[in-house]
């Protein structure tokens, strides 16, 4: 499917091209959750909110859910680690 | 990383905007009374809109639009008079309400002056300052937080930022920012400029947590070296809801306040009370104020302070940070967090309720103890002195009393 395809229905204004992390920033709103992992209701836009940080080589998204109130994290990994030593 | 979209919807504070619509809920300070005293009219910025603030001779205030509904002239070169203000141009009065009282070259029958009317907020005296309240009625009280009615010897340090407000309040959910900004990064500029750096503020953070609570979030850090019994973990202090933090240690006790005087303006103010246990706190018939330095003659930021690092840190994000190309680490939760409680009171006021820390029970009002840690990272009464003389309060008027003071309290209490 073409990245065009999936971009969220009121598309959110870009960084434009040529600025730091441009296409960095289009692939962050391309990967973030859209809709409440507990009611569903779409919370990319004015329904909630979605912050992204990084830890380690994890994408972890904040999420807010303005219908339901619900908060918690959603994380993105490339590798499932069940442990690991922390020292 | 946020969408342009968002980062608009909570960084624009003008009218009619959601974020204006949130913080009009709120009391703001827009002046030192002591500037009142001196002359009774003064005009006054907050949240985008112009305003003539004004003491009338019996020591009340109001806060009108500052534009004449009359003919656009401004309010705050009126007449000030018993009932109100007086228009400097054609002499139209109006009283605190905004109620046109008088239109002296009018015909004294009609129902002219009846169907006009000076769109007026609420102002109040509180702590030395006075504030202001330009939302819906009914108005909720203006908040009496410990640090505005607490004993003390009182000391405003003020600066007026060309930056959002916003950038300022993640500042106060950031607390590793300390151990870089005003410990390593100190430390470097000490060691160039020939100071030696406050050591408490290098120690390193173990963890960090935020708690939500009635009036914003608390922060906790837990610092090398310390235990989770030491108060930086186990009282931490807060970030007051919507713009405010509350901060303090070894006998001084702080509000930082942060005004909304437009989208890319805010006026910082270090409302600061200086209370050590040992020494009652002599009289004060002045509260001074002062205007913090931050840029040297060649524009660049003096950094060579507390307060001015953060100044830098502030203002060097822009006018208004763009947040569509910025990248969060775990350590940026309590950023992540607090747009997540300015969001979840956006949702608040437009579903017709009050947000959090908005106070309407004058049982409750008497005064606000806000959680606050005392023996600041670790560092006893020295605390007091290293911010004093390594923070704003160096360009005190009354720095070498309040040294005194708190040198003299230590003495005090080493003796007790």
């Amino acid at each position: 499917m073409p990245e065009a395809e999936i971009l969220p229905e009121d598309p959110h204004p870009l960084p434009p091209p040529t600025a730091t992390f441009a296409r960095d920033a289009e692939r962050h709103l391309l990967d973030a959750p859209r809709h409440c992992p507990r009611c569903g209701a779409a919370i990319g836009g004015p329904g909630g909110l979605v912050v992204e940080w990084w830890a380690a080589t994890d994408r972890v998204f904040y999420c807010w859910c303005r219908s339901c109130d619900w908060t918690g994290t959603v994380v993105q990994v490339d590798r499932h680690i069940g442990h690991e030593a922390t020292g | 990383m946020l969408t342009a979209e968002q980062n608009a919807e909570l960084t624009r504070v003008g009218p009619g905007t959601p974020m204006g619509e949130l913080l009009r809920r709120y009391w703001y300070p827009v002046a030192f009374t002591r500037q009142l005293e001196e002359f009774p009219v003064k005009r006054v910025r907050l949240l985008g809109e112009d305003w003539a603030l004004y003491r009338t001779p019996d020591g009340s205030y109001g806060v009108v639009e500052e534009q004449c509904p009359h003919r656009r002239a401004s309010l705050a070169y009126g007449v000030v008079e018993g009932e109100g203000i007086r228009c400097g141009y054609h002499g139209w009065l109006f009283g605190r309400d905004g109620t046109c009282l008088d239109q002296p070259a009018e015909l004294d029958k009609t129902s002219f002056k009846d169907r006009v009317r000076a769109r007026a907020g609420r102002a109040e005296e509180l702590g030395g300052m006075v504030w202001v309240y330009v939302g819906p009625e009914p108005a909720p009280l203006l908040p009496r937080y410990d640090v505005y009615v607490m004993d003390g010897v009182r000391d405003f340090g003020h600066a007026l930022l060309p930056c959002n407000w916003l950038q300022i309040m993640e500042n106060a959910v950031d607390p590793h920012h300390v151990e870089w900004l005003h410990g390593r990064y100190f430390e470097f500029l000490g060691s160039r400029m020939g100071f030696e750096a406050p050591r408490s503020f290098q120690r390193r953070h173990v963890k960090v947590a935020f708690d939500e609570f009635d009036h914003g979030i608390i922060k906790h850090r837990l610092l090398e070296g310390h235990t989770e019994d030491d108060d930086d973990w186990a009282i931490g202090h807060p970030m007051v809801f919507p713009y405010c933090m509350r901060v303090g240690g070894a006998g001084i006790e702080q509000m930082q306040i942060r005004v909304p005087v437009d989208d890319t303006t805010t006026w910082f103010v270090l409302y600061t009370v200086h209370a050590p246990e040992g020494a009652p706190p002599p009289a004060q018939t002045v509260i001074p104020d002062y205007e913090l330095p931050w840029r040297d003659q060649h524009g660049n930021h003096i950094v060579d302070y507390v307060e001015g690092q953060d100044i830098m840190a502030w203002v060097t994000q822009g006018p208004i940070t763009d947040r569509t190309v910025e990248h969060l680490g775990r350590s940026d939760v309590g950023i992540a967090m607090l747009r997540k409680q300015f969001k979840q009171q956006l949702a608040a006021v437009a579903a017709g309720r009050d947000p959090i820390a908005v106070v309407r029970d004058p049982a409750t009002n008497a005064r606000i103890d806000l959680p606050c840690e005392k023996n600041k990272f670790g560092a006893g009464a020295e605390f007091a002195l290293q911010w004093m003389n390594l923070g704003f309060t160096r360009y005190s008027p009354q720095l070498e009393d309040l040294l005194r003071l708190h040198t003299e309290a230590a003495k005090v209490r080493a003796n007790a």
